[in-house]
């Protein structure tokens, strides 16, 4: 893999100053210790930082943030490295901010329901430190037994649950935030309807490349009283999707509604034996959750309605066993991919609900012309498709493939009226995009209320907006050296 | 000077128009806007501090694309909220979204002012519902955020900055919302308490109830009695009550009264009522927020958990108050007797002290012009709020839009 110029590299009083701050211990320079971080979830570009520091407190990050100002250092925060847009990648090299001990849940606090937890906290702590009270934080990304929440904040996560919960920035009431500058403030608090502009709502999404977040109050939500999960098994993904739209058509809003084509059924029922049929063209995960006396009445429209779709059967589960299997089979999909293929990349894209069945024909075709193997897991509730191309790292031509399958199917979600990420944002990876989903105008607004916060682009720089930065539009070329090597 | 007093005013009849007025003013005269829908909420916020222009969305009211089986629809912002409703009600949806004087507000006001009511609780408030904008800055550009699907994630989310932004960075012309199906029911549970200490047990007990209210409303007795009144029902009403809705299937509904009906059985809980015909009450409770000619009207935001003791103070100073106790929203009206500044301050000052104790803030929504002097509308200065301004200079740089009216540069802003 090609690297890409750095731009800077860091002086050596400037590292001692980061060692002062941190300690000796919590900084990492040398080659082989950043090496780690060349990359997150998004393995196609790579480039190593400068040096890796993990703060403990808000006063390191802002410390570390005014030391970064004074030497005109780039510097990105970074949370598990689980993107899957290269929202971590080091663009520039600089200094890397990584907030994993930073992962104290402070405080839980169920009578005004939030709870303050620290940017490093991974998802499903705070889930597993919530469990007996009642009640629970909502989202619940695929990642979630790795993610943090500040990463979650930064890219507004969604998960399975998302549609009846809603994303990210449905369950956030406020930041603390070191901006770019290194001032702190606090966006939103522990109150609704706070005067002024919502820059909690702002901020989420913003990539990491509005500030720092050192800490973030979390909106608790009650648990379900009663759930009933079952699973549609179909011989075609067009009855499948048909079944999605006729239950959303119907009025119903499950808690979840997951699409598993027969590619992701062979990786996923060899690796936990849940006893998908193996010849089933999709199954449907449907969740509907609610009051006891709701939930059956809603199940059996459901069943109808997949029945009514062509369904060859709807189970139930019909032990919290079943039903914990059948969610990690979906969980944990992407890692019994490694079954199928030695790579694969994961696209995100979005349609609206009723085109599922024109994009996923389109996904079949890319996958035939490009030559390229695609399954299919995803959000299918919210029109929200990952398709997963698997390929060989080692093979340049598949790579290219690969790309340009990819492009193909997003090209199609935004002709289709959709977008091209539902969930893992633009990162590097998607930059080039950004002009055909937004015009120049769009783009010129949001680079301005990036000005506002990040006037000198130092924080998270040539991150998602193509005007990023001080630098213009060559940037694209330079973050994207795999992609020159593979076309 | 104030915009309603303005007698200059634009209504352009298709957003081509509207960006090409902007565009000249912002080249030429470079005159004060105000953007305007409904007129229903002007008096929020301070007076302009430039004579300006009217800028009327009225004939902005198009229905863009309504996918109803995609459950969202786009529309132009001038379209009045009730109209939204009937277009929406024809499909089985809705914008769960309270609205006062519906018949007159607008989606562009609605989302420029965040309304919201007291189902709020259980369905979120607007920025929960909004997947995509397009505005027109104040040098005339045309810019969109978000788009039509409803997951996505592309770009900054502007329609966060701009719902609530009260005119002051963009016109709003055009949004998308994701809508909800209709509820088969929908019922309101009524019920006395003997003091605010029952009001406050109950509220605790609701949080481990076996129900799941959409609603979840503290009514002092004043404004117990101004909303049953104007919902025309005969109700029990001389201390605190407890307002409590639910929506869903009928089945769920009536289970769900039951079951709170018995659950309020505790001490200092009576008269537990379901109210017949919901409509006409939640229509009341939504318009208890601008429905007085009382002399001051404030919002304050706090913690759920300090609620009681909020409207424990405001009601011995004779505020008539209605909060949605779930998410620490309190709607005050100050007593018919205060006519003075003085008689106002000495009421609120002790509720402002409170409202920053517990973390939150008290707001004027409308009060006499000379007040806005001495009372800060916008309550106490948050540490966010440079950042805020730097945002409104990105966007409007020769501040054009609602000069004055949230970053006021008279006396009482400068010292917040
Ligand atoms: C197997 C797998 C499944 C996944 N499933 C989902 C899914 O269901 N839904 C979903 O939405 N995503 C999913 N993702 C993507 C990813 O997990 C999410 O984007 C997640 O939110 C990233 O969190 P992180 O802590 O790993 O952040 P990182 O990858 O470390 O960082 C992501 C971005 O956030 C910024 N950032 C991180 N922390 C901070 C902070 N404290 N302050 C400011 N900026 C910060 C970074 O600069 C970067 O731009 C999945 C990824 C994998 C590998
Ligand atoms: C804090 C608050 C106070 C309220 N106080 C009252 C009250 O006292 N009396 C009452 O009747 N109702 C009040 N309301 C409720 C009122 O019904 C709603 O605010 C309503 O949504 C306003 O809609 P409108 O079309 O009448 O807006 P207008 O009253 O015409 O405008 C309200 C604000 O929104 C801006 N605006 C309007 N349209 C646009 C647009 N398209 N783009 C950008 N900005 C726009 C205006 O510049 C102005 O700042 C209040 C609401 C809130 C949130």
């Amino acid at each position: 893999m090609p690297e890409t110029a750095t731009i800077s590299t860091i002086p050596a009083e400037a590292l001692e100053a980061l060692r002062r701050i941190v300690g000796e211990s919590s900084v990492l320079s040398a080659h082989e210790q950043v090496l780690v971080y060349e990359c997150d979830g998004f393995v196609i570009e790579k480039n190593t930082p400068d040096c890796v520091v993990f703060p403990e407190t808000t006063e390191h990050v802002v410390a570390i943030v005014k030391l970064c100002n004074e030497y005109k250092i780039p510097f990105v925060p970074r949370g598990a490295g689980t993107s899957l847009a290269g929202g971590c990648l080091p663009v520039g090299g600089g200094v890397m901010i990584a907030l994993t001990r930073m992962r104290g849940i402070h405080d839980v606090n169920l009578r005004d329901h939030y709870a303050v937890v620290g940017p490093g906290t991974v998802n499903v702590h705070l889930t597993q430190h919530l469990k007996g009270t009642g009640f629970h934080y909502a989202p619940d990304p695929s990642s979630q037994g790795a993610c943090t929440i500040g990463g979650n904040v930064a890219t507004n996560s969604g998960g399975p649950h998302t549609l009846k919960y809603g994303v990210t920035v449905n369950h956030v009431l406020g930041a603390e935030v070191v901006l770019p500058d290194g001032e702190v403030v606090q966006f939103g608090g522990y109150t609704e309807d706070n005067p002024g502009f919502d820059l909690t709502g702002l901020f989420v999404g913003s990539e990491g490349t509005f500030g720092v977040c050192t800490k973030v109050i979390v909106r608790l939500t009650r648990d379900p009283v009663a759930y009933r999960t079952m699973l549609g098994v179909f011989e075609t993904v067009e009855d499948a999707t048909q079944a999605i739209s006729g239950i959303i058509g119907a009025g119903i809003v499950p808690a979840a509604l997951e699409l598993m084509d027969q590619g992701i059924i062979e990786a996923v029922e060899p690796a936990f034996h849940f006893g998908f049929p193996l010849d089933a063209g999709a199954v449907l995960l449907i969740e509907v959750d609610g009051l006891e006396v709701a939930v059956d009445g809603e199940a059996e429209q459901i069943v109808a309605l997949c029945e009514q779709n062509n369904a060859r059967e709807v189970r139930k589960a019909d032990s919290p066993q079943q039903r914990d299997l059948l969610w990690k089979c979906r969980k944990k999909a992407f890692g019994a991919i490694g079954r199928l293929s030695p790579s694969y990349c994961t696209q995100d894209g979005v349609v609206p609900r009723t085109k599922l069945p024109e994009i996923l024909k389109f996904i079949t075709e890319a996958s035939a012309r490009h030559d390229i193997r695609i399954v299919n897991v995803f959000h299918a509730g919210d029109g929200n498709i990952h398709p997963i191309l698997l390929f060989d790292e080692r093979d340049a031509e598949q790579i290219k493939r690969v790309l340009l399958a990819s492009d193909e199917i997003l090209n199609r979600c935004i002709e289709l009226g959709g977008s091209v990420t539902g969930e893992h944002g633009i990162g590097v990876e998607k930059i080039n995009f950004m002009n055909k989903l937004f015009t120049e105008a769009d783009l010129e607004t949001m680079e301005s209320v990036r000005l506002a916060f990040n006037p000198t682009g130092l924080c998270s720089p040539q991150k998602m907006l193509p005007t990023a930065g001080a630098c213009g539009m060559e940037h694209i070329e330079k973050s994207h050296p795999a992609r020159r090597a593979a076309l | 000077m104030t915009t309603t007093e303005s007698s200059d005013e634009f209504t352009p009849a298709t957003t081509d128009e509207a960006r090409d007025f902007l565009a000249e003013n912002a080249a030429g005269a470079g005159r004060a806007i105000f953007p305007v829908g409904g007129r229903t909420a002007l008096h929020y916020g301070y007076a302009s501090t430039q004579p300006g222009i009217a800028f009327s969305t009225l004939r902005l009211n198009r229905t863009i694309d309504y996918p109803a089986r995609d459950m969202t629809i786009t529309v132009e912002a001038g379209i009045r909220m009730d109209e939204l409703t009937e277009i929406l009600k024809a499909e089985g949806q809705r914008l769960p979204i309270d609205v006062p004087q519906s018949s007159r507000a607008t989606l562009g006001g609605v989302l420029a002012t965040n309304t919201s009511g007291p189902r709020r609780f259980g369905f979120g408030t607007l920025r929960d519902y909004l997947i995509g904008i397009s505005s027109i800055d104040a040098t005339g550009k045309t810019f969109s955020a978000g788009g039509r699907v409803v997951k996505n994630v592309a770009g900054y989310d502007l329609c966060k900055l701009m719902i609530g932004s009260l005119g002051t960075l963009a016109v709003i012309t055009q949004a998308t919302l994701k809508v909800i199906p209709q509820p088969e029911a929908s019922r309101i549970l009524w019920c006395a308490a003997a003091d605010w200490q029952a009001v406050e047990t109950a509220l605790e007990n609701l949080l481990t109830s076996a129900t799941r209210p959409v609603a979840l409303e503290v009514l002092n007795a004043n404004a117990a009695h101004e909303i049953a009144a104007e919902a025309r029902l005969d109700l029990p009403a001389d201390g605190p009550v407890l307002c409590i809705g639910f929506e869903g299937a009928t089945r769920e509904t009536e289970w769900e009264t039951e079951t709170m009906t018995a659950e309020l059985q505790t001490a200092g809980i009576r008269d537990v009522a379901v109210v017949a015909d919901a409509e006409p009450l939640w229509f009341a409770l939504t318009d208890f927020a601008t429905s007085s000619d009382e002399p001051l009207t404030f919002q304050a935001n706090l913690r759920p958990s300090r609620l009681v003791e909020f409207a424990e103070l405001a009601t011995s100073a004779g505020v008539s108050l209605a909060a949605h106790a779930g998410n620490g929203i309190v709607i005050g009206h100050l007593p018919d007797t205060v006519t003075t500044l003085d008689a106002a301050v000495k009421i609120l000052s002790p509720l402002q002290t409170l409202a920053h104790e517990a973390d939150g803030n008290l707001v004027i929504f409308d009060c006499d012009e000379t007040w806005k002097q001495t009372i800060p509308v916008f309550g106490q200065s948050r540490q966010d709020r440079a950042l805020m301004q730097r945002i409104k200079q990105q966007l409007d740089p020769r501040d054009i839009l609602n000069p004055g009216r949230v970053f006021t540069k008279n006396a009482v802003s400068a010292a917040q």
